[in-house]
């Protein structure tokens, strides 16, 4: 059926966008990071500015689904497949503005000099960066063990998180003078914690995909 | 919900050919139930089974039993004038008797032996305005009923199907050879009829049978595949092969 082999072409299409979605997220994430390490103003800058593409690739995700509910008036998994297209694009374009957050925390602490040499947040980004990873791929392969597994890795994002807003209160107790530095870095940990509550998100969207009913991973 | 009609069993040969395997199935009192299937499928077979409309190809047998009311239409005891009283039937094609407006609905009462005028002419009030027709024919009754469009024909066959007080109203595709706005006129309709009759209608139309009907019944081969709560089969159907009709990949 001619109409049947366009209408999967578009599901397709969706499928790839939310694909290069993802990518765009976790790069931005990474350099989110690596510029905070550095306090390198001028890395995070670029991150803000690349913040349009992400946008415009969910405008695009919500043109064609709505244009295929409209054109082709799906049921069942095909609608599923729109329906969490959706849901999933906006999950991604929260997790970019997250990026975006970290990015201004850096800009505002630039000319200062780190209260300790980051460990844990890079840490928690990398297990949250497997977590975009693995909730996507749980998404394309729709594979539900994976999304279960990755909604796991969620608990130890927040025992990371947990340990790292101690370590900062310490730092704070003993040098208060830092206490505005500590603030910001605590709010990076929130932001990614966030982050990682969205790929969560993803996962139960992969879930649904495949079930028909949503999960509650992030509990 | 309470179960208007009962198939057992139903196995139905037309000679050599079966055309309805081992059907069981329950169907909901003052409800819509949509059959739906590719051609050839055994949707409307079943349809015709359920007030005995089969009878008349020669070669028919069937095996089981269809329960209306707890009785086997098939038994012996069974009129199938009687039954087919309590159970109406409007087709693909508006079929009005070339008759007055006001005749054909009053075609069925006085057959039933209905011979009072004023009886009559609220009964074909009634049938009208059930069928949302009156408001456009009221003025026009001695009328000729060919002289209608096609949708106030169809309307006008479902007049004369409530005009006997039927418990169950069949509908093989009848709105399949209307326009979309006589289709969305039946459709209403047909919501507003299920407050009084147990409805079933066998439709081509998928998004039709997901947008009317309160339960969806799957057929494939004679079989059924799947019957469940429309929102559900549409939604997660359990078997793929519904799921492949109804996204539209063969069929």
């Amino acid at each position: 059926m001619i109409q049947r082999r366009e209408f999967d072409q578009n599901l397709n299409e969706l499928r790839e966008l939310l694909q290069t979605m993802g990518e765009h997220v976790e790069h931005a994430l990474v350099e989110a990071v690596a510029a905070l390490k550095n306090l390198d103003s001028k890395r995070a800058k670029e991150i803000i500015e690349r913040d349009h593409d992400l946008n415009q690739l969910e405008e695009q995700i919500m043109d064609l689904g709505s244009r295929l509910i409209v054109t082709q008036q799906p049921v069942a998994k095909d609608l599923r497949r729109i329906l969490v297209a959706f849901r999933i694009s906006s999950d991604l374009e929260r997790m970019g503005d997250l990026a975006i957050d970290i990015a201004k925390v850096t800009m505002r602490l630039e000319g200062q000099t780190l209260i300790k040499p980051l460990v844990d947040i890079p840490k928690l980004a990398e297990l949250v960066v497997l977590m975009i990873q693995e909730s996507l791929q749980s998404y394309l392969d729709e594979n539900t063990d994976l999304a279960y597994k990755m909604a796991k890795d969620d608990d130890e994002v927040d025992h990371l998180y947990s340990q790292t807003i101690t370590d900062l209160y310490k730092i704070v107790i003993d040098h208060p003078e830092s206490l505005h530095q500590a603030m910001s870095l605590t709010l990076v940990g929130r932001y990614i914690e966030r982050i990682a509550d969205h790929a969560t998100n993803i996962g139960e969207s992969a879930v649904y995909l495949v079930t028909g009913h949503r999960p509650d991973l992030n509990h | 919900m309470t179960t208007a009609i009962q198939i057992e069993q139903l196995n139905l040969f037309y000679n050599q050919f079966q055309a309805l395997k081992n059907i069981s199935l329950e169907i909901p009192q003052k409800a819509i139930t949509a059959f739906i299937g590719p051609s050839g499928c055994g949707k409307s077979t079943l349809l015709r089974t359920l007030n005995r409309m089969n009878d008349m190809i020669p070669g028919t047998r069937v095996e089981g039993a269809v329960r209306i009311g707890g009785q086997d239409i098939y038994g012996e005891a069974v009129e199938v004038e009687t039954l087919r009283k309590r159970v109406g039937m409007v087709f693909q094609q508006p079929n009005p008797f070339p008759k007055s407006i006001y005749d054909n609905v009053a075609y069925g009462p006085r057959l039933h032996g209905i011979t009072s005028k004023a009886q009559l002419d609220e009964i074909v009030e009634q049938s009208l305005r059930q069928s949302v027709l009156w408001e456009e024919v009221k003025d026009f009754l001695k009328k000729s009923a060919l002289s209608l469009s096609g949708g106030q024909q169809q309307r006008l066959c479902i007049a004369r199907a409530i005009a006997v007080h039927p418990d169950i109203l069949l509908m093989d595709e009848a709105t399949a050879a209307l326009d979309p706005i006589s289709t969305l006129k039946i459709e209403e309709l047909v919501q507003k009829l299920k407050d009084k009759y147990t409805i079933v209608m066998v439709t081509h139309n998928m998004h039709q049978a997901a947008r009317v009907s309160d339960k969806t019944v799957f057929f494939l081969n004679g079989e059924i595949i799947e019957a469940d709560e429309t929102s559900k089969l549409f939604s997660t159907p359990q078997d793929s092969r519904t799921e492949d009709y109804i996204s539209g990949r063969f069929g």
